[in-house]
Parts: C-alpha cells; sequence; structure tokens
C-alpha cells in the first residue's frame, strides 16, 4: 500500500481508484448522506490547505474562513457576470484566493511572530463590514452561486445534490492528488526546511521569507477552492456563511487530523461534519433551549480544539504512529 | 474648526481604549511570547461579571475595580492551569509554534460559547455612569461628552499606575527582567514562572477595564457573539504592531493614532470605511515598518 504511494503514477491510480468507487457509492446512498459527502469533500480541501500551511511550513491562519469567502466571491462574480462554466468558476476562485494570499503573504507571512496570525484572523473579523461596503459582493444578503442543473447525459435521475458531490469530491481527490506530489517535491522539503530551523534553512540558500510567502498563498488557493465549494453546497455567498466560527472550526478539524499529516485529513473533515448532528442530538435530549442550541456545537469544537493541542498535540494519527514506533523498539531490544 | 476638535477629541479618547487592549497584548506578548487571541474573550467576561456587579451593587465605580480583579484573576487562572501546561507539552515538536496561538483561539471559542449558553440571549447592557451629552462651548455641542473625558481620565489614570509598578517597583524590575532575557532574570533569582503569571494577571485587568470602559462608549449592549469585542480585540493588535509589540510605550501611541486616523476616517471620509483603512494601515505597517514605528532597528525574532 504504502509503496504504490510512493511513486507518482501509483499515486495516480490509486486517486483514481478512489473516485471511481466513490462515485460508485453515491449511487447506492440515499440523498442526505450524499449532500454531507460534498461537505465532507469541502472540508477535505479546506483541511488540507490549513495543513500544507500549519503542518508544513510551520504558520498558522485563524482566517481561513475569510479566505474561503474570498475565493466563493470570486466563484461567484465569474459566474454572475461572466457566466463562466463552473470549472472556470472554481479555476477563478483559486487564482483570486491565492492572489490575495500572495498579497497578504507579503505584508504578514514573511515576518516570524505571530503577525499572519493576527492579520489573518482582523480579515475574518472584518468580512461583513467588507462585504457591505461594495455593491458588487451584495451587502449582508450576499451573491446567488447557481452552477445550474447537471448534464442531461447524466440522466433525469441524477439529483443536483448527486451533482455537487461528483463536482466535490472530483476537486478534492485532485487536490490531495496534487498536494501529496507538492509536498514531495522541492517546495515542499523548502517549506519543511524553514519550518524546522528557519536559520539552518538560510543558511542553505533558501529564501525563508519568499518561501513561506509561497506556502501561504498556495494555500490561499486551495483555501479559495473550499470556498467555492461551499458556495456550490448552500447556493449563495454571504457574510454569514463564512463566519469567524468556520475558521475556527476548520483549525479545529486540522488539529484533529493532525497537522502535520496529511492522510489523517479524513478524521478531521468527518468529525466537522459529524459535530452538528451530535450537537443536536445532544440539545434536543437535553434541554432543548435555544441558547444551548445555538451555542453547543461551537462549545463542542472549541473544547476538541482544547483537547487535542493539550494531549494529543501531533494529532491522533501521528500518536498512533509514534506508539507503534516506540512499541516495535521495545521489542528489538 | 469644531468638527476638527471634535475629531480629535473622540480619536484620544477611543484609541485610549485601543491602547489599554494593546497593553493586554503586550504584556502577554512579553511574558510569553503568545499573542492572546482569547484576550477578548476574556474582556468580555470579566465585562459580564462588572455587568453582574452593576445589578447588584448599583455602581459603576465598584463594579469597575471588582471587574479587572475578576479579570486579572481569571488570565492567572489560564495562565497557570492552561498555558503552563501547553508548553510543558508542546515545548519540542513540529507544532510548538504554533500550537499556543491554536489554542488561545480554542480559548476564545469556548468562553464566548459557554457564556452564550448561561447568559442566553438575554439583553445586558451597560448605562454611561455619568451623561454622555456632549459639553456645549459658546453655543456648540461637542461630541466631546462627560463620558468621554471620564474614559479618557480612567485610562490615563491607570497608564500612571502601571507606569509607576514597571519604573518604580522591585515587582515591575522582575517584569522588565524576565521579559528581556528570562535566563539571566532566573540565575538573578527571580521567579519567572510567576512574573509571568503576574503579567497575564496585569493583561487580564487591562482588558476587563477595555471592555468596561467601551461598552458604554459603545451602543451600551452587551451580546456573548459581540462584534464590538473581536473588533476591539483586532484594533488593539493593529495599536500593539503599529506600536512594535515589545513595548508598552509603543502600544500607547499605536492606540492613539490608531484611534485619530480612525477618528480622521469616520468623520471627514466615511463611518463604514473605518475598518478597511484599519486593515489597511495594518498591512502598511507590516510592509514598511514591521518592527513597528518605534521599533528598534535590531529587533527580537520571536
Amino acid at each position: 500500500m504504502h509503496k504504490i504511494l510512493h511513486t507518482n503514477l501509483g499515486r495516480a491510480l490509486f486517486f483514481t481508484a478512489l473516485g471511481f468507487g466513490l462515485f460508485l457509492a453515491s449511487n447506492r446512498i440515499d440523498e442526505l448522506r450524499v449532500y454531507q459527502g460534498a461537505t465532507l469533500a469541502m472540508f477535505v480541501v479546506a483541511i488540507s490547505s490549513l495543513i500544507l500551511l500549519t503542518g508544513y511550513s510551520g504558520q498558522v491562519s485563524l482566517g481561513h474562513g475569510a479566505i474561503m469567502a474570498i475565493g466563493a466571491y470570486a466563484a461567484a462574480l465569474a459566474r454572475i457576470h461572466w457566466g463562466l462554466p463552473v470549472w472556470l468558476c472554481f479555476s477563478a476562485a483559486v487564482v483570486v484566493a491565492a492572489f490575495a494570499g500572495a498579497v497578504l503573504g507579503t505584508a504578514a507571512a514573511r515576518l516570524s511572530g505571530p503577525y499572519l496570525a493576527g492579520t489573518t484572523l482582523a480579515l475574518a473579523v472584518g468580512l461583513p463590514s467588507i462585504a457591505n461596503q461594495f455593491h458588487v459582493l451584495g451587502g449582508e444578503q450576499g451573491l446567488l452561486f447557481d452552477i445550474g442543473q447537471p448534464p442531461s447525459w447524466l440522466g433525469a435521475d441524477f439529483t443536483s445534490y448527486k451533482w455537487y458531490f461528483w463536482i466535490g469530491s472530483s476537486a478534492c481527490l485532485i487536490t490531495l492528488w496534487w498536494l501529496q506530489n507538492i509536498l514531495r517535491s522541492r517546495y515542499g522539503r523548502t517549506w519543511r526546511a524553514v519550518r524546522g530551523n528557519e536559520v539552518a534553512a538560510q543558511l542553505c540558500g533558501i529564501h525563508a521569507g519568499k518561501s513561506k510567502t509561497l506556502a501561504f498563498s498556495v494555500s490561499s488557493g486551495l483555501a479559495g477552492l473550499a470556498g467555492a465549494l461551499l458556495a456550490m453546497t448552500i447556493s449563495t455567498v454571504s457574510p454569514s456563511a463564512f463566519p469567524l466560527s468556520l475558521s475556527f472550526t476548520l483549525l479545529t478539524g486540522a488539529v484533529l487530523s493532525g497537522i502535520t499529516t496529511l492522510p489523517g485529513v479524513i478524521i478531521g473533515a468527518v468529525t466537522l461534519v459529524a459535530t452538528p448532528e451530535i450537537a443536536d442530538a445532544i440539545s434536543q435530549r437535553m434541554a432543548n433551549s435555544e441558547s444551548v442550541t445555538t451555542n453547543l456545537p461551537g462549545l463542542l469544537v472549541s473544547a476538541l480544539l482544547i483537547l487535542v493541542v493539550l494531549f494529543v498535540p501531533n494529532g491522533p494519527v501521528e500518536q498512533m504512529r509514534m506508539f507503534r514506533v516506540k512499541a516495535r523498539s521495545h521489542t528489538k531490544n | 474648526m469644531y468638527q476638527f476638535i471634535n475629531t480629535v477629541l473622540n480619536g484620544i479618547t477611543s484609541g485610549a481604549i485601543f491602547s489599554l487592549m494593546a497593553i493586554a497584548l503586550v504584556l502577554v506578548w512579553r511574558s510569553t511570547r503568545v499573542i492572546n487571541f482569547a484576550q477578548s474573550g476574556m474582556a468580555l467576561l470579566s465585562t459580564y461579571i462588572g455587568f453582574e456587579c452593576i445589578q447588584r451593587l448599583h455602581s459603576f465605580w465598584i463594579a469597575l475595580p471588582l471587574s479587572m480583579i475578576a479579570g486579572a484573576f481569571f488570565a492567572a487562572l489560564v495562565d497557570t492551569f492552561f498555558m503552563r501546561v501547553l508548553f510543558r507539552r508542546t515545548a519540542d515538536g513540529p507544532i510548538s509554534g504554533v500550537a499556543p496561538i491554536i489554542a488561545t483561539l480554542g480559548l476564545l471559542g469556548l468562553i464566548r460559547s459557554s457564556l452564550g449558553m448561561i447568559v442566553g440571549n438575554s439583553d445586558a447592557s451597560i448605562r454611561p455612569p455619568v451623561s454622555n451629552v456632549g459639553f456645549t462651548v459658546s453655543g456648540h455641542t461637542l461630541a466631546f461628552s462627560p463620558l468621554k473625558l471620564m474614559t479618557l481620565s480612567m485610562v490615563i489614570a491607570l497608564m500612571l499606575g502601571l507606569t509607576l509598578v514597571f519604573q518604580r517597583t522591585n515587582l515591575g524590575l522582575a517584569l522588565r527582567a524576565s521579559a528581556y532575557a528570562p535566563e539571566i532574570a532566573r540565575l538573578a533569582g527571580v521567579r519567572v514562572d510567576a512574573i509571568r503569571t503576574i503579567g497575564w494577571a496585569l493583561a487580564g485587568a487591562a482588558g476587563a477595564a477595555a471592555g468596561m470602559l467601551q461598552t458604554p462608549n459603545g451602543n451600551g449592549a452587551l451580546a456573548p457573539d459581540s462584534l464590538e469585542f473581536n473588533l476591539l480585540l483586532v484594533f488593539g493588535f493593529i495599536a500593539a504592531v503599529i506600536g512594535g509589540l515589545e513595548s508598552l510605550v509603543g502600544a500607547v501611541v499605536g492606540g492613539l493614532v490608531l484611534g485619530l486616523f480612525l477618528a480622521f476616517i469616520q468623520y471627514y471620509v466615511s463611518g463604514s470605511l473605518v475598518f478597511i483603512a484599519a486593515f489597511c494601515i495594518l498591512i502598511i505597517v507590516l510592509l514598511l515598518k514591521p518592527k513597528g514605528l518605534l521599533g528598534s532597528k535590531a529587533g527580537r525574532r520571536a
């Protein structure tokens, strides 16, 4: 299994096979699960963008939700004003968000310290006031993002949820495949070198500031894609779809995935999709008062974030691996 | 002319509150090398405690110090039982640099959602303790009111107190020493861990004061999901960055500069541009003077 993933062709084949498996599965499960599958794909893309930034380049963004919003607005504007086909809208989301990331990154990411965290947090806090300022963004109501009906050759009983799921999971698989490649490339090694020891990396001729800015820009591009996927599943783009709590949620997902390992990403994404349902179940059984219902998901997510950072800071997957390595070395001795 | 005076006075008042928040952030940054993004949540909690005190004791003047004490106490608890454990557990490892930041964000979420659960959507509000109708000077009503004067003088008094502590007491010396060179301070017999907790406590008190003074200056309403406290955190952060993150004087100057600038934007350009202008200032300062307006050239690496 691991050997297959170590070659380029092997990785491509693996992800294609995974994709076919998912597509076949989507015909067998009910609509709600298909819709949740689309949300899951969105979270996988968003979390892996954060893992790339935090785990592989050692920076942290507290406002990735706002960067997702940038991508979503770009996609919606491209759709409304130019009527671009869907895949071009998604490309526009990636490009615009990556560009915004490059601008922010030039200011904040090249500096060491908490600057990137604070700047992205500021962006997330101010998103509603920015959206209200420009009429083209549609204010509080936001914009419609309608990707249209699924193509007719897919058959008459092919629902839009299924169409969302297909688009979402294709985007997600392409992202994961591409990330596996770039993290094994020169860039991935450079990012890890800067994260490990900035001074030593600079001695090797790496420009630390540029490397960090590039990592932030790439991560922003992926977050933009995730934003467009989120906008697709809810058909609108508005400030309330990208609240501050979305950024918190993504960080929780990333920490749960183990922010230094990409394969754990599915754990984080599944948890994020399941949390609102669990919160719903608890609040229905318990009090069923409004203040509990609205705040329980946030409480669960932030409690989870704190517990994971305190007790398994490298994430459950990495922790398991370390246990196994330890156990193995014990038996050898 | 009156417009100009109004703008300057209001700018200084709101800038003074930003300065308090910036001081809170800088105090924590100097003592533990973390920007405490939970500061807005901690300020919110202390302000709620202040509100409860007002309900029971009917006096803003007793509630203010009580809420500051509560804020200091809570911050000290957070440092002792949460941050210290966290630093121990993530001391080495790939995410040691970002774990504290993520943890403070988790704390912010935790405080806000638990507060939301406890107080629900009951409408809490803090009424101005003194009149908020502007002074009248030769027929013109200024926007500067007794409330703003009170706010400004409270902030100045707090800052004077803090300066005295930092410059004239042994505690202040220990605080400065453990921020500047923790290892050497430890060798000199300073209990750096305890001093750090005191730094957190001072920051908690400053944040509480910022929250208590900001609320009646705004629309007075308190809500667990209030945007106002998040904006206070963001503006405090921008003020701290303008001042160079390291120095308390810088934080005060940064707050005043930001307050004045935003007041001029608000009164002369457009009120809805305030946030965007603040964000632009942040980007420009980071691009041109990343060590802050007062920062030395050889600023230390974080």
